[in-house]
Parts: structure tokens; C-alpha cells; sequence
């Protein structure tokens, strides 16, 4: 209500020709490309983050298919360990908290490092490249499953 | 969930917890840490000693029992083949070793379930020559683990009928079996034995739903069984799943837990000892009292909700330490009424934390349950 008075107190005061200007501005150029984002569009934008939180998910519970597909099959575990034994839910996983000083690592550390260094230690494996699609998909499905949770960067 | 969690506790408060009701009013509970007498006389180098001998931080609980004794309880293994992972297979090799130094004896070993990972013969047979090295007299109950790649075939082999009683110098000791009477989620999805293991041992996975649960036919039997027993006299039980609710969607809780406590509320000294949370847990019901014990292979963070509020929670653990976190527990029953019980965590002087920072919901954090998985509606 307020914002709409507004607009039209400074349409009076600037008369005429500001008037035509900003009836100008709302019309947009005739180049203009952009169109409002539409549902459709939403919609698959959330299915692809969706679809890797489902990868991500598969993998982060030791799913062997999933791992062969992305081409991890040899590096998340050599224990028969997967992240889920130790995160259930990714709980303990504290995406929120990074980046942040890191103990273990004995530095400052993104999510990525860390989940490189649990593929390292406690699973026993090897480390997978930070830029991959399964790290992505890593990254996406603790993300996701820490959704309500607050930002808490460098938090111990 | 929050609320109806809140809805459940508040009916189980009116229920079983009514005015001024605790566990025998003698009891107390207590913290200490003490050092063992290694350390305080130190022979060898104290590092040794240490290394063998960690502090021990124990939970004072009284009980009446006609002559002293201890037992030892060890879970929670989940063995894998010794050629997958040896981590594991070590750290049950140094609990064999220490309930077999202990000093004086045990009376007997209390393995508690999940011996096995994948429930695989080979894992079983595994976990029974381990404990070999364990002489005094054993007594087992399985864990989901151990179960649903056979249906219990090869653990009945093994350890014969899953629950049991036998009194011990005034104490009569129950073992339940809460695993075996899961609903059946395989059949209409002709699954193979092995992906019904799966989803059993997937502890958030939402395909096995609330698999835990005692059953009208076996609260039937602990009826009888403690029929004869006089209700001022102590039962301890022993049981893979906690039997109270404290995190359904990981069966931290058996479902007929309602029921469990009908059949127990008349006992005024019931003591439950249990694994599957691979946690320090403590918490009252009306006159029962439930210790949950550590594992030996990895520890689970605390569940999102349901902490029970008497629960002194355990330290945060460090996981670039496989042995931190995990462990096993010595019991003694001495002669001046007491029930005590001594977590023996590896990694740590402190089980329990010390400052907030110790705790591992200290960073705030709110999840949510898995999608992959979700195949059939519960
Ligand atoms: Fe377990
Ligand atoms: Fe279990």
C-alpha cells in the first residue's frame, strides 16, 4: 500500500514528461530478451537439484550401482564402510558450519575437503576430484537433508 | 514427529509415571572417574598402562544381589569378512582381551547383537572365534545384523533359542530377542535375501519401517517368566533396542514398548542393558531403568530428537580415531546394593562431555529423512 501511494506522489511531481518516461521503462525495450520465470522453468530447475540429491543420497549409503555410474566405485570405501554408518539422515555432517578450521585436517577446510578426508581415513579410500559429479551429488545431498538447519560458518 | 512424540511422552508420563514414582528410592545416581590402580602404582611405563587401562567414568546404581560379582557386556561388532576390514576385527580382539583380563573375573559375557554387518555366515563364524579368547560363560541376543540375510537361520545354529533367563546370585536375568518380528517388506518386492539386508542394515533407510518389537508371544513369555520372582528383587533385562521410544525412524525403540512396560511396571528393581544405539544413553520409566551401551565397531551421533532428558550425553567423538567413541562395559552387582556400570571407551579419559562444545549437537542442526530409498509407503 505504502510503495503504491509513493509511486504515484512522484508521478504527479514529475509531471508530463516523467510521466511518459517511466511508462517507457515498464514497457521495456523493444530488444528486450528476458522473459519472468515460469513454473515449468522452476520445475526443472528443482529436479535437477532433486535428481543429484538422489544420487547423492544412493551414494552416500554405499549404493554400489550408483557409484559404477559416476565412475567411484574404487574410491568412496575400501572398508564396507559407507558415510551413512557414521551420519545417519547426513546428520553430524554440519554442511552449515564450513568453511571453517577444520581439526582433523589441520586446516581451513570447505565441505568438499572434508568429505574427501572421510573417503581418506575413515573409509579408507581415495580421494575423489573436488569438481566431479559425485562430489557435486556429495554435496548436494547433505545440503539438502541439513535444509532447516541455520548458518553457522566456522563453527567448531 | 516433534508433536507427536510430545503426544506420546506426555500419555507415557500419565501412564507409567505416576506421582513420586522412580526406580527402587534407594537408588542413586552418580558420576565418578576413577584411575585405575595401574595408573595410580604405575609398574611398566604409564603410557602402557594407559593404552590397556583407560579412566573409567562409571553410572552407580543400587540393586540388591546376595553375593558381589560383575559381568561384561560387549556389542555392536558388525563384522564384515577379516579381508574387507580388519579395524573392526581388532577392536573385538582387544575387548575379548580386556573382559578376559579382568581382574577379578567376570562371572559372564552379555554379547548384546549386531555381531555380524551383512548377517553373512562367514561374519558370524567370525565373531564366535573371536570371542574364544573370552573363557568365561557367554550369553547371546542378535541384533537386526545378525537376522535378515537368513531369517536367523545361522545365528540359531550358532547361539540356539534368542531369548533366555537364567538368576544369578539373587538377580534374575532376561534376554530379549527385538529384532526377529519385522514386518514383511520382501515378499511383494521379491527381494533377494541380501537386499532384505540391506535394508535392515541401513539405519535411516525407510523400506525395513519399524522392524523393532518384543511381540505379544514373547511379553507373554516374560510374563510368565517372572511370574515366580519376587517383585522387590532385581531383573535385569537385556535387549538390542532400547525398550522405550526415543527415535522411531531409527528403531531406537521397540514399537510395543507400551506393552513391555505392563508386563514390568509391578518390578520395583528393573534394570535394562542395551545396544543398537551405539551411544551413552540413560533413561527412567516409571521403576525402570535403561543403560544403553557403547559399540565396539563405530558410534551413532545422537538422533535429531528424543534425547531422554537423564541422559548425561557422551562425549563428541573424533573420527579420524577409530577407537574413539567405542568400547565396552563391565557391570558390577556388589553386595551394598549397587548396580554399576563402566563404560570403557577407548579414545577418552572423559565419556561424558564437559563443556558444550564437547556435545555433538552443538552446532545447531535440523534433517530430514532420506528420498532414495523411498519404494514403499509406511
Ligand atoms: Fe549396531
Ligand atoms: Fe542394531
Amino acid at each position: 500500500m505504502t510503495t503504491h501511494s509513493k509511486i504515484r506522489c512522484s508521478l504527479r511531481r514529475f509531471g508530463l514528461v516523467g510521466g511518459i518516461a517511466i511508462a517507457a521503462v515498464f514497457a521495456g525495450p523493444t530488444s528486450a530478451h528476458k522473459d519472468p520465470v515460469k513454473q515449468e522453468q522452476l520445475k526443472i530447475y528443482q529436479e535437477v537439484f532433486m535428481e543429484e540429491v538422489r544420487k547423492g543420497d544412493l551414494l552416500f549409503h554405499g549404493d554400489q550401482k550408483m557409484a559404477e555410474q559416476l565412475g567411484v566405485a574404487d574410491d568412496l570405501s575400501k572398508t564396507g564402510m559407507a558415510c551413512a554408518m557414521c551420519h545417519p539422515m547426513a546428520s553430524d555432517t554440519h554442511p552449515q558450519s564450513f568453511p571453517k578450521f577444520q581439526a582433523q585436517i589441520a586446516k581451513f577446510a570447505t565441505l568438499r575437503d572434508m568429505i574427501n578426508w572421510c573417503i581418506e581415513k575413515p573409509n579408507q579410500g581415495v580421494k575423489i576430484d573436488p569438481e566431479s559429479e559425485a562430489m557435486k551429488a556429495l554435496e548436494a545431498y547433505i545440503t539438502w537433508s541439513n535444509t532447516g538447519s541455520v548458518l553457522q560458518p566456522g563453527k567448531f | 514427529m516433534s508433536d507427536e512424540l510430545d503426544r506420546i511422552r506426555r500419555e507415557m508420563h500419565s501412564v507409567l509415571q505416576p506421582e513420586g514414582a522412580r526406580p527402587d528410592d534407594s537408588l542413586k545416581i552418580t558420576r565418578r572417574t576413577f584411575i585405575h590402580g595401574s595408573l595410580l602404582f604405575g609398574a611398566a611405563t604409564v603410557s602402557q598402562a594407559f593404552a590397556w587401562w583407560p579412566l573409567l567414568n562409571t553410572l552407580d546404581i543400587a540393586h540388591a544381589a546376595e553375593t558381589p560379582f560383575k559381568f561384561a557386556w560387549i556389542s555392536d561388532t558388525h563384522l564384515y569378512p577379516r579381508s574387507l576390514n580388519t579395524r573392526f576385527v581388532d577392536k573385538v580382539v582387544r575387548a575379548a582381551q580386556e573382559v578376559q583380563a579382568m581382574d577379578p573375573p567376570a562371572d559372564f559375557l552379555i554379547f548384546g547383537g549386531d555381531l555380524a554387518q551383512l548377517g553373512k555366515i562367514e561374519e558370524l563364524e567370525l565373531g564366535v572365534d573371536l570371542l574364544k579368547e573370552v573363557k568365561i560363560p557367554k550369553h547371546y541376543i542378535p541384533g537386526e545384523h545378525d537376522w535378515y540375510l537368513d531369517m536367523g537361520k545361522k545365528w540359531g545354529e550358532l547361539f540356539g533359542q534368542p531369548n533366555w533367563t537364567f538368576d544369578h546370585k539373587g538377580v534374575r536375568f532376561i534376554g530379549l530377542d527385538t529384532v526377529s518380528r519385522g514386518p514383511d517388506y520382501w515378499t511383494a518386492k521379491n527381494m533377494t535375501p541380501e537386499e532384505r539386508m540391506g535394508h535392515m542394515a541401513t539405519l535411516d533407510g525407510t523400506v525395513a519401517g519399524p522392524w523393532a518389537g518384543v511381540g505379544r508371544d514373547q511379553l507373554d513369555w516374560m510374563e510368565k517368566t517372572l511370574a515366580d520372582w519376587d517383585k522387590q528383587r532385581p531383573v535385569v533385562i537385556f535387549s538390542h533396542n532400547p525398550l522405550y521410544e526415543y527415535y522411531p525412524p531409527w528403531n531406537f525403540w521397540v514399537r510395543d514398548w507400551r506393552e513391555v512396560h505392563e508386563v514390568l511396571k509391578p518390578y520395583a528393581k528393573v534394570t535394562n542393558i542395551h545396544g543398537h544405539v551405539h551411544q551413552v544413553l540413560y533413561n527412567e520409566i516409571g521403576t525402570l531403568r535403561s543403560i544403553g551401551m557403547l559399540a565396539t565397531s563405530w558410534p551413532w551421533p545422537y538422533a535429531p530428537e528424543g534425547l531422554p532428558k537423564l541422559t548425561k550425553p557422551m562425549i563428541r567423538v573424533d573420527p579420524g580415531d577409530p577407537y574413539d567413541g567405542v568400547g565396552w562395559s563391565k557391570i558390577d552387582v556388589a553386595a551394598n546394593d549397587q548396580l554399576e556400570t563402566e563404560y570403557i571407551m577407548w579414545g577418552r579419559k572423559e565419556v561424558f562431555v564437559q563443556s558444550p562444545e564437547d556435545h555433538d549437537k552443538h552446532v545447531s542442526e535440523v534433517i530430514r529423512p532420506r528420498i532414495a530409498d523411498n519404494m514403499w509407503p509406511f
